[in-house]
């Protein structure tokens, strides 16, 4: 259900159908070009399609799908944030908890989305740096990054853990 | 002297084998525990001049753990004897070059300096990994308790494990997942 367009599409140009002096000029041409792309409808969200049939007309529409998380989701009664409510002692080896709070490519989510308070957003993003250097969550990485803890750079190969009281919050 | 008793002074005087494996554990934690088994502290009949201290085998000292930025702060100071002759190697590239190293030097410096202390590190014996000769193996007959519990990687729980986890957050409702 999405539509995408790019404003200055080149692709119909095919790089092998160039004469091989023409192609550089060709990439210096495409780099600078700044591509936006519309999209009609959210690109990644998760919905359903579904087509309906009356008589004489179909109907086509998305549906939103229910979240995976919602049947394991704590109740939360409290006015307070999820984090403070659960009452839990967060460490950095938590990682089944961290990973919730971090995008697929390691990045922290921000506050409008975790919906934590202020102090707690901050004391989780000191955690999950802390469990990244300690390379507890290599999966959930940038695209370049090695994954394997130990075939890091120099100091940070080998095992290192970090003592929670020392984050400043 | 009857059976049992005489079972009993062989017991009391035998030197017990343990095994401890270092994977994520702290050396200079660890050689304060090790210290206590490799000199016999723990014993009843403990006396400085009695020679009572036990073996102990420690395996994969390779994955030791520091805390913080500890690999790269600690510094490990030689000198040749000769002018000049100072050197100072980080604690990541001395255990880089031998992965026992640093956990041979905490337990040999958690210990008091005597003419026992050169005898007491021969009957600690380090491996890396976990290939240790059976021959060693054999004699085991305790382990020792690790001090930290080993964190466990997220990529190892199976993915049903990561999906039931409780949940503290749900995303928005649109919320584009990436």
């Amino acid at each position: 259900m999405t539509e995408e367009r790019n404003l200055c599409d080149l692709s119909f140009l095919k790089m092998n159908m160039l004469p091989l002096k023409l192609r550089p000029l060709l990439k210096a041409l495409t780099s600078n070009i700044e591509i936006r792309n519309i999209a009609l409808s959210s690109v990644l969200g998760i919905k359903e399609i579904k087509q309906v049939q009356n008589d004489k007309e179909l109907v086509i529409y998305g549906e939103i799908q229910p979240s995976p998380r919602e049947p394991y989701l704590l109740k939360n009664e409290d006015h307070c944030c999820p984090i403070c409510a659960s009452g839990l002692d967060v460490k950095h080896t938590d990682v089944l908890i961290l990973s919730q709070f971090v995008r697929s490519d390691g990045c922290m989510l921000p506050k409008r989305i975790t919906g934590l308070c202020k102090s707690q957003q901050k004391r989780m993003g000191s955690l999950v740096t802390m469990a990244q250097k300690a390379g507890l969550m290599p999966n959930l990485t940038p695209a370049w990054s090695k994954k394997d803890p130990k075939r890091r750079y120099r100091w940070k190969k080998f095992n290192t853990y970090f003592d929670e009281s020392t984050i400043k919050c | 002297m009857s059976a049992l008793k005489r079972v009993q002074q062989w017991a009391t005087f035998a030197r017990i084998w343990h095994i401890y494996d270092a994977t994520w554990q702290n050396p200079f934690d660890s050689a304060q525990l090790l210290k206590k088994y490799l000199m016999g502290l723990y014993k009843p009949i403990y006396h400085p001049m009695n020679d009572c201290g036990d073996h102990v085998i420690l395996i994969n000292s390779a994955d030791i753990a520091l805390p913080g930025n500890e690999w790269q702060k600690r510094v490990y100071f030689h000198h040749t004897g000769y002018p000049g002759g100072a050197s100072w190697t980080l604690a990541w590239d001395l255990h880089t070059k031998d992965p026992t190293m640093i956990m041979r030097k905490a337990v040999y410096n958690g210990m008091d300096g005597n003419l026992q202390r050169r005898y007491t590190m021969q009957r600690l014996h380090i491996f890396p990994d976990a290939n240790v000769p059976n021959e060693l193996l054999g004699n085991v007959s305790n382990q020792i308790r690790q001090i930290r519990p080993v964190p466990k990687r997220l990529d190892h729980y199976s993915e049903e494990e990561v999906q039931t986890a409780p949940k503290v957050i749900d995303y928005p409702k649109d919320y584009v997942v990436r």
